[in-house]
């Protein structure tokens, strides 16, 4: 470098400068030094490390009780989590090594793997998924908003007990990702017109927002229809237990009044504690929003009046709603919702174009081939084997039945649903769990609806629910606050849910 | 100046200005990536200078948000007359910006749209350009992780250092965090050029350069006293001998750094050693400083992962802001 002649020294000088500038020769060599292939290796350091465990597993001598078959699914289903988990692919190239791995490792006819992929389970996914996008596109956020300042009135402590119910109830029977990003714009907006700077509102902000995503969390269990985990639940205990020549097993055909029975009392009793848990934890700066109500009352009249359509979108919606109650024994969740998806696209109420980007499909992808694997599970006996060993451990502790194991159950649910989303942990942990209950002489019903309502208590991530990403998407939140309002979420969910499994369902007699 | 590199991004608006000392600013909203553009915008006095200040967000995977694209969201929201956060903390940079005087209302205003795959919302820029030539952009990039994106953007612009803020927003979420270093740590691993990991980061304190009397710390000096110089900084010179026999070759190490930078006509303000552990002993002396200076190993990503080096320790455990000069 050309920098050696002395001259009058201070900071700042020019002939500093031009040093600096001629020190940019070394650019080309940093060009060559830019992110080279070791990144590669580095980003993608999980898929190689859940692929050598995945080899590992199958070179290994297969356990006692445990087919081969059942060992390379056992491996496959590892393999599976990990990349689940770790995310070092994109996650429908899981699904398609799913299949793939099916065909290849297990040699089973490629026919029977396409075969298996599709079932109601994943007809009502992708169904509710489009019905989802459809009921955001109607806009009719304003109006709820307005139903819903109209009832609470104007205190903080009020709306945000509004807000987690109407969310909740509304969640309930569309899903909560749907509720959330119809709520999400109505939290901000309402935050926004009390104050704009996000300093003065944080805590006001982090009552509202939570009031969304932990009013929908709790309410997705509500109805089979509330999330893709209860109709992989239900599918599941088909799959698993119902014979159509053993009247008996008539009880394992679970249909949508059956579940709300089960699981919509648990949803309504946790509101209240929803409420109370957030407005202690954080203390919203305002006791009273009126100014942003009198604003936000202003932004919906200029909407205008009901349109016909908004009516029709209204009217198709409870038609679905019924048509799940009654119909769904019938012709089967998955129709219902998909019929629903095509009324919204024949009343022109939503464009196809639309649908197409707002569903991600590979998440249907995904799902099927985790049911799939899932099913696999049980057909070669792994998900026996695991329930097994399972149950070895817990019997030590004294929690290989009852309320003890409820809460294995419930812990390991909570545990997994953290890492991963709520429809994934359903899908992988379903067929261990079921097993599990036949292993220890368990009601597969009650473990399984602890199960999927254990997957709702995913409150302490980012990651772990829809509703949760969907509102952190705001910026208003951080990720520490999951944490700090989260845990007490878990143990009241908990602790309701067991309550529940003890007192309440013996009434019903399942 | 050097044609190597011309030939790379010819046809991209973002192409390199070699002429030109180029910052980029990491903008996630916090507290400290303001302090990080604050600082950058007191380098950036000069005409010579631009800044880039640039928010990722990282593109949806679908699954967290129960299969339903986060768009749908994201749209709802601008349908309700609600700016996404990303633009939030771009537009209170460019506003920070303005009332710091390094950005006026005469500048000519640009904007850009490349449209992403995958989102509706693309990757967008708004340039704002002095008649003078001087530069500053604002840009919203979606990538499939913040650190893919922030590296993405180094490709495109061959920024001369990165400001990053060390704070939570960005680290890994979720079990995800647990096992994934911070995004700071990340691109001061990965970058090409020189990064600043802001932390408590103050302007006026000075530099607290650490050298070894290697060929790289002799390298780092040179370009810090270009940086110092930008910002009129004070620069103090650090040696860490391990043992106290030692100690004499650290003060010789520090004298011919001061010697190299009076040769550059920098002045320095005060000289230094210490005995002991090298990173201790720089993390322990840093707080009194604006930010510790520090030459990368010259190791490749890979090896400054396995093997550590000083600098990245210091970056890990410092308490307060470090510039990794490479």
């Amino acid at each position: 470098m050309s920098d050696g002649d002395p001259g009058p020294a201070k900071p700042g000088s020019v002939r500093a400068r031009t040093a600096g500038r001629a020190l940019k020769l070394v650019k080309p060599i940093a060009g060559l030094r830019r992110r080279g292939n070791y990144l590669y290796f580095w980003e993608k350091r999980w898929f190689f490390i859940a692929m050598a465990v995945g080899v590992g597993l199958m070179y290994m001598p297969t356990p006692e009780g445990l087919t081969s078959a059942g060992m390379t699914i056992l491996a496959m289903s590892v393999v599976a989590t990990i990349l689940f988990v770790t995310e070092p692919v994109p996650l429908p190239t899981v699904a398609l090594l799913i299949v793939i791995g099916q065909v290849i490792l297990m040699g089973i006819e490629s026919k029977e793997v396409a075969r298996s992929l599709m079932s109601d389970s994943v007809l009502f996914i992708m169904g509710s998924l489009m019905l989802a996008v459809a009921v955001v596109k109607q806009k009719l956020d304003t109006r709820i908003a307005w139903i819903l300042v109209r009832m609470t009135g104007t205190k903080t402590s009020r709306i945000a007990f509004g807000i987690a119910l109407v969310s909740g109830v509304l969640a309930s029977f569309v899903g909560e990702h749907t509720v959330a990003a119809m709520m999400l714009p109505v939290g901000i907006t309402l935050i926004q017109l009390t104050s704009n700077d996000p300093k003065k509102v944080r805590n006001l902000a982090a009552v509202l927002l939570f009031s969304i995503s932990y009013g929908c969390s709790v309410a997705g269990i509500g109805t089979p229809s509330g999330g893709a985990r209860n109709a992989i639940m239900i599918g599941y205990w088909k799959e698993f237990f119902y014979d159509p020549l053993n009247p008996e097993s008539f009880q394992y055909l679970i249909d949508y009044v059956h579940w709300m029975m089960y699981a919509y009392p648990i949803f309504l009793i946790q509101v209240p504690f929803v409420t109370i848990i957030l407005l202690i934890t954080f203390r919203p700066e305002y006791k009273d929003l009126s100014r942003a109500v009198v604003k936000l009352r202003a932004q919906v009249e200029k909407q205008g009046a009901m349109k016909a359509g908004d009516w029709v979108a209204i009217l198709i919606f409870f038609l679905v709603l019924l048509g799940w109650i009654f119909g769904s024994a019938e012709y089967g969740m998955g129709t219902i919702a998909i019929l629903g998806a095509a009324a919204f696209l024949i009343a022109g109420l939503v464009a196809w174009p639309d649908v197409n980007s707002g569903v991600n499909w590979g998440v249907v992808l995904l799902y099927a081939a985790a049911i799939s694997l899932g099913v696999q599970m049980k057909d070669t006996g792994a998900a026996a084997w695991v329930a097994q060993n399972f149950l070895d451990i817990l019997a030590p502790l004294g929690m290989d039945k009852g309320v003890g194991l409820w809460a294995a159950v419930s812990l390991l649910t909570t545990t997994v649903t953290n890492t991963m989303s709520n429809g994934a942990a359903v899908a992988v942990l379903g067929p261990i769990v079921l097993k599990l209950a036949v292993v220890a002489k368990e009601s597969p019903i009650v473990l399984g609806y602890i199960t999927a309502v254990s997957s709702a208590f995913a409150y302490l991530t980012v990651v772990g629910t829809p509703a949760c990403t969907i509102v952190y998407a705001s910026g208003y939140l951080k990720t520490t606050d999951f944490l700090t309002v989260g845990w007490k979420m878990v143990v009241m969910s908990t602790i309701i849910m067991l309550a529940a499994a003890g007192l309440y369902w013996p009434l019903l007699g399942g | 100046m050097n044609d190597d590199v011309e030939d790379l991004d010819i046809n991209d608006p973002e192409k390199p200005h070699h002429a030109r000392f180029r910052i980029l600013v990491c903008i996630d909203g916090s507290d400290e990536s303001y302090r990080g553009l604050r600082y950058a915008a007191k380098i950036a006095k000069g005409e010579d200078v631009d800044i880039v200040l640039c928010y990722v967000r990282p593109a949806d995977q679908g699954l967290r948000s129960g299969g339903l694209q986060m768009d749908v969201a994201r749209g709802n929201m601008l349908e309700w007359g609600l700016e996404l956060p990303g633009l939030t903390y771009l537009k209170k940079g460019r506003d920070l910006l303005m009332e710091l005087g390094n950005l006026r209302d005469d500048w000519a205003e640009q904007a850009f749209h490349t449209d992403i795959s995958g989102t509706s919302l693309g990757d967008n820029k708004i340039d704002y350009t002095a008649k003078s030539g001087k530069k500053i952009v604002l840009k919203l990039k979606v990538a499939r992780d913040v650190v893919t994106g922030i590296l993405d953007q180094w490709e495109l612009g061959h920024y001369d250092l990165i400001i990053i803020g060390a704070s939570a927003r960005w680290s890994g979420k979720g079990l995800k965090g647990f096992f994934d270093p911070a995004v700071a740590e990340k691109i001061a691993i990965h970058a090409p050029c020189s990064v600043l990991v802001a932390r408590d980061l103050e302007i006026g304190h000075g530099h607290l350069v650490c050298t070894d009397g290697s060929e790289a710390a002799t390298e780092m000096i040179k370009k810090d006293a270009y940086i110092a110089s930008l910002c009129e900084c004070p620069i103090s010179l650090l040696a860490v001998a391990p043992d106290v026999e030692s100690e004499g070759e650290a003060r010789k190490t520090v004298n011919g750094a001061r010697k190299l930078l009076v040769d550059m006509d920098v002045n320095v303000a005060e000289t230094l050693t210490r005995v002991g552990n090298a990173v201790d002993e720089i993390v322990e002396a840093g707080p009194d400083y604006s930010l510790i200076v520090l030459a990368d190993g010259g190791k490749n990503g890979l090896e400054r992962f396995f093997v550590g080096s000083v600098a990245m320790k210091v970056v890990q455990t410092a308490h307060n802001s470090v510039m990794v000069v490479r």
